[in-house]
């Protein structure tokens, strides 16, 4: 150890935790091709009957409304966030920033279930878009917007929208100045700047802020939960139902797996093409 | 600016833009706060009447009171335990090469990526395969491996600009490396750890999804709590609650950004 | 031709309470290579964001080739710049950088292709057009971002202190190419610079700046010889400080007397002063020599530092009544003269070029 003092110190206790999560994760991959008992909680022998399982339409049509939906949520909160992030950054009145600031971030620390609740008065039949609507006279009867995509995705996108706002901001504060100030001193003007230097070159923030909107969506329970009421499902609802409704813990860990497989996927792919896109620009 | 008619209107649409989008992030606070105050036992608009009722109930109701305590019993431990693994890790991490260190680091990094549920899940089976009943140590433990790459970061973050010449300068004149690292490293790292420890604790108190699968009734911690609440009651007894929950917060925030820069926390005030 | 290329009616701007450029008037000629020299702070890079249209005036006209421009955006002022750092897009290749502003102005393909070859063949960079900026030497960057700023033939060039990025020796050999590029095209070129060597060497005209004015405008060897204040004197080359006495004044010149040698002075900067008056005498260091034994003596002092500068030697002395220290500059090795720790007199040379100013309180 000469030369790297208090190495084995540093690295101890986060090789333990790492281990503990590796053995977690290992744990779900193997709960995934065990049999499941049916009013037990213990597992049965090796199978992949859970795998064939998910063939099932029910299931199948679960995972592709679950990417569905993180993709029009990541879509949605880039195309609310890219202003917000720019008006951060090229705020001129220190006023005007903080507060875009404070009130852009604010909900980032409130969680999940405290802003999910929020949407439910907002989006409930007696909630505040219906009880509007009915008080101006414009609708007879409440608006369905509980247990749709529409809002399940409305109150998703205010879920993903802080991390977005500051992964855009971090970027475009990156970017140096001087670069739309050149682009002008060259005859272009502010549209033309923000298309052919501004944007390309906040690319990073955006594949990032995409890829964790995206990531954040999927491991979303609570607001498909409580919004979606089980009609708007999502694969970690289906695994919590499977898990605390059924007790089938092995069907749960195989969706788990597959679900992450997935994410991975098309996160791999978002790179793959961004990248591409760089390289063509 | 006397610059010319257009400009000036696509300033103002944009202004326009972000003020309906800021418009979008605030709606659902303020609602929410507004019903809190309500008269009835239902939420409904518009409100018909005035009531401090709700906060009562929510500050009394049992369930909240044990999940607030159970919530800042795991905050605490959480992210302290979490502070002092991520801080070891991110200085080794930092300093030397050592073989193991890329999976290490990949391994630490992932809850990043794996959804909650997943590693909830993942939780429960292996204490179950352990035989470990649904303790607080386990929700502490369960919390432990999400926050810590928050931690992590925020350490690496803080040393990668942390001017290695000072190490150096302590060196030549003559401490040790156990010396150095306290009064020197240490030191000048302080922001942030603090900074590292305070984003783990919001986000270890505010955590949910993984902690539904890992507590007990005994130990459901805050969130938990009002899951249960709003899957059982209608009435704004929540929503005084997360009333609550939104003025603390934004007190905080404004705050933090009055005495410490928010902006420059999360690194996106650069060059101005 | 009649107008200027350049011309700022009484530009103001301010920051806050700060005023950083204080009416400035100033006419830049055609073809000229106009430097704005000032310590950091004094407002020159102010002056030039405002004639590039970066900042808006908040007093005051700016005229671009005799068009009003105060309040033209700056992608419609024609001018060309040239960042401190480059600022060369950083996503696009050197041909798509330097064709940026011929798209803009929607110069066709072919044409466009055309001029941004003859541009690199101009700065020497035929063969790279298809490189990444990353992929390029600090020089070779300048060299891009001054053919991205030349293809557009703009009405000016505008220099934002370019050769500071750059290590010492390959500063000098572009700066004699950037002044050969300037004189085969004969461009408009303002120039912003702390550095005054790089100020001389250069420039057709130079403005000197200090603390949002422009203190004086004129050739280098009118500012180096004839600087119009303290400040220029001070700021423009090295210079020593000494204490003098106003004998008396006849018409534009003023007599003083410094030691035992008597100088002839401009008289303007000493109006309102009566003879015997104390007043600061500024001497160059290669106007100051070894007098003879014997001769009358500008000053004595004692060698405290002898400095080896190759072409010349350095001598610092301290002498008595003489704030800070002396510096005498001698041609060559000066063997024998002023060693470390003896006593030197001191006279100046022939007619020097001597300036004297009342004395700071």
């Amino acid at each position: 150890m000469r030369g790297r003092p208090f190495l084995g110190w540093f690295v101890a206790p986060g090789v333990l935790c790492a281990l503990g999560l590796a053995a977690a994760m290992a744990a779900v991959l193997q709960y995934a091709v065990r049999a499941h008992i049916p009013g037990s909680l213990g597992v049965g022998g090796f199978t992949l009957e859970n795998f064939s399982g998910m063939l099932r339409p029910l299931y199948a049509s679960v995972f592709l409304q679950t990417v569905q939906l993180c993709a029009l949520t990541a879509l949605f909160s880039l195309l609310a966030g890219y202003p917000l992030a720019h008006a951060l950054v090229h705020a001129r009145s220190a006023a005007w920033k903080s507060a875009v600031l404070v009130i852009a971030v604010t909900p980032l620390f409130l969680g999940e279930v405290v802003r999910t609740y929020s949407w439910l008065t907002v989006l409930g039949n007696s909630g505040f878009i219906n009880g509007a609507l009915l008080w101006l006279g414009l609708i007879d009867s409440p608006v369905q917007l509980m247990f749709t995509r529409f809002g399940v995705v409305l109150a998703l996108v205010h879920v993903t929208l802080p991390v977005m706002v500051i992964m855009l901001a971090a970027a475009l504060s990156h970017i140096n100045a001087d670069y739309l100030r050149a682009a002008m001193s060259l005859g272009a003007g502010p549209v033309r700047g923000f298309l052919t230097v501004t944007l390309p070159l906040s690319m990073p923030g955006i594949l990032a802020g995409t890829s964790t909107a995206f990531a954040w969506t999927f491991s979303a329970f609570a607001t498909p939960q409580m919004i979606g009421g089980g009609r708007v499902n999502m694969v970690s609802n289906l695994v919590y139902q499977l898990g605390f409704a059924s007790f089938n813990f092995p069907f749960a860990a195989s969706l788990s797996v597959v679900g992450l497989a997935l994410a991975a996927a098309v996160l791999a792919l978002l790179r793959l093409g961004t990248a591409r896109l760089e390289r063509l620009a | 600016m006397r610059y010319g008619l257009g400009l000036r209107a696509l300033r103002l649409m944009l202004r326009l833009l972000v003020l309906t989008i800021l418009g979008f992030v605030l709606l659902p606070s303020v609602v929410v706060i507004i019903a809190a105050f309500s008269d009835r036992s239902i939420l409904a608009f518009p409100p018909t009447g005035f009531s401090w009722r709700w906060f009562a109930r929510a500050l009394a109701y049992e369930d909240f009171q044990s999940g607030f305590r159970n919530g800042v019993i795991v905050m605490a431990w959480a992210s302290s335990i979490a502070l002092v693994i991520g801080s070891g890790v991110a200085i080794a991490l930092h300093r030397y090469s050592f073989t193991g260190s890329r999976l290490l680091q990949a391994m630490l990094l992932a809850p990043l990526v794996v959804p909650h549920f997943t590693l909830g899940l993942g939780c429960l089976i292996l204490a179950a395969q352990l035989g470990v009943a649904r303790t607080m140590g386990l929700v502490v433990a369960t919390h432990v491996v999400l926050v810590l790459p928050f931690v992590l970061r925020s350490v690496y973050v803080s040393l990668r600009n942390l001017d290695g010449r000072l190490e150096q300068a302590a060196a030549s004149l003559g401490a040790p490396p156990g010396r150095v690292l306290w009064t020197v490293t240490l030191p000048l790292l302080a922001p942030g750890l603090a900074g590292g420890w305070l984003f783990a604790a919001i986000l270890s108190f505010n955590e949910f999804t993984a902690s539904l699968f890992v507590t007990a009734q005994r130990t459901q911690t805050l969130p938990v709590a009002m899951y249960n609440y709003v899957r059982e009651y209608a009435d704004p007894t929540m929503a005084a609650l997360a009333a609550i929950y939104i003025a603390v917060t934004a007190l905080l925030l404004l705050v933090a950004n009055r005495f410490l820069g928010l902006g420059r926390v999360l690194a996106i005030d650069h060059g101005h | 031709m009649a107008t200027e290329a350049v011309r700022l009616d009484g530009v103001t701007r301010r920051f806050g309470a700060m005023v950083a450029l204080h009416e400035a008037w100033l006419k830049v000629r055609h073809g000229e290579f106009l430097t704005l020299l000032g310590p950091s702070g004094c407002g020159k890079t102010t002056l030039l964001n405002l004639i590039a249209g970066f900042l808006a005036a908040d007093g005051g006209e700016i005229f671009i080739e005799g068009a009003l421009v105060t309040a033209t955006p700056v992608w419609q002022r024609d001018i060309g710049m040239v960042f401190q750092n480059y600022a060369l897009f950083p996503h696009m290749d050197v041909a798509r950088n330097v064709a940026y502003g011929l798209a803009t102005r929607g110069v066709n393909k072919a044409e466009a292709a055309q001029r941004v070859a003859e541009a690199l063949a101009l700065v020497k960079l035929t063969g790279m057009a298809g490189r990444r900026p990353r992929e390029l030497s600090g020089g070779q960057q300048q060299r891009v971002a001054l053919a991205r700023a030349l293809v557009i033939r703009p009405k000016v060039l505008l220099l934002d202190e370019p050769f500071s990025a750059l290590d010492r020796n390959l500063r000098g050999a572009m700066q004699v190419e950037l002044k050969e590029i300037q004189q085969r095209l004969g461009i408009t070129t303002i120039f912003v610079t702390h550095d005054q060597g790089e100020a001389l060497s250069m420039s057709d005209r130079v403005a000197v700046m200090s603390a949002g004015r422009i203190h004086q405008v004129g050739t280098p060897e009118e500012v180096y010889r004839r600087p119009a204040d303290r400040f220029v004197a001070g700021f423009v080359g090295d210079v020593n400080r000494l204490p003098a006495r106003l004998l008396g004044r006849e018409g534009d010149t003023a007599q003083v007397a410094a030691g035992a040698c008597h100088f002839t002075v401009p008289a303007a900067p000493l109006a309102g002063l009566a003879p015997g008056a104390a007043v600061e005498l500024f001497l160059r260091p290669e106007q100051l020599a070894p007098a003879p034994a014997g001769g009358p003596a500008l000053l004595e002092g004692v060698v405290v530092a002898r400095v080896y500068q190759g072409d010349r030697m350095e001598l610092h002395l301290e002498a008595a009544g003489v704030p800070g220290r002396v510096l005498l500059r001698l041609p060559g090795h000066a063997p024998g003269v002023g060693e470390h720790g003896s006593h030197l007199a001191v006279q100046a040379q022939p007619q020097p070029d001597a300036m004297a100013f009342p004395p700071t309180t």
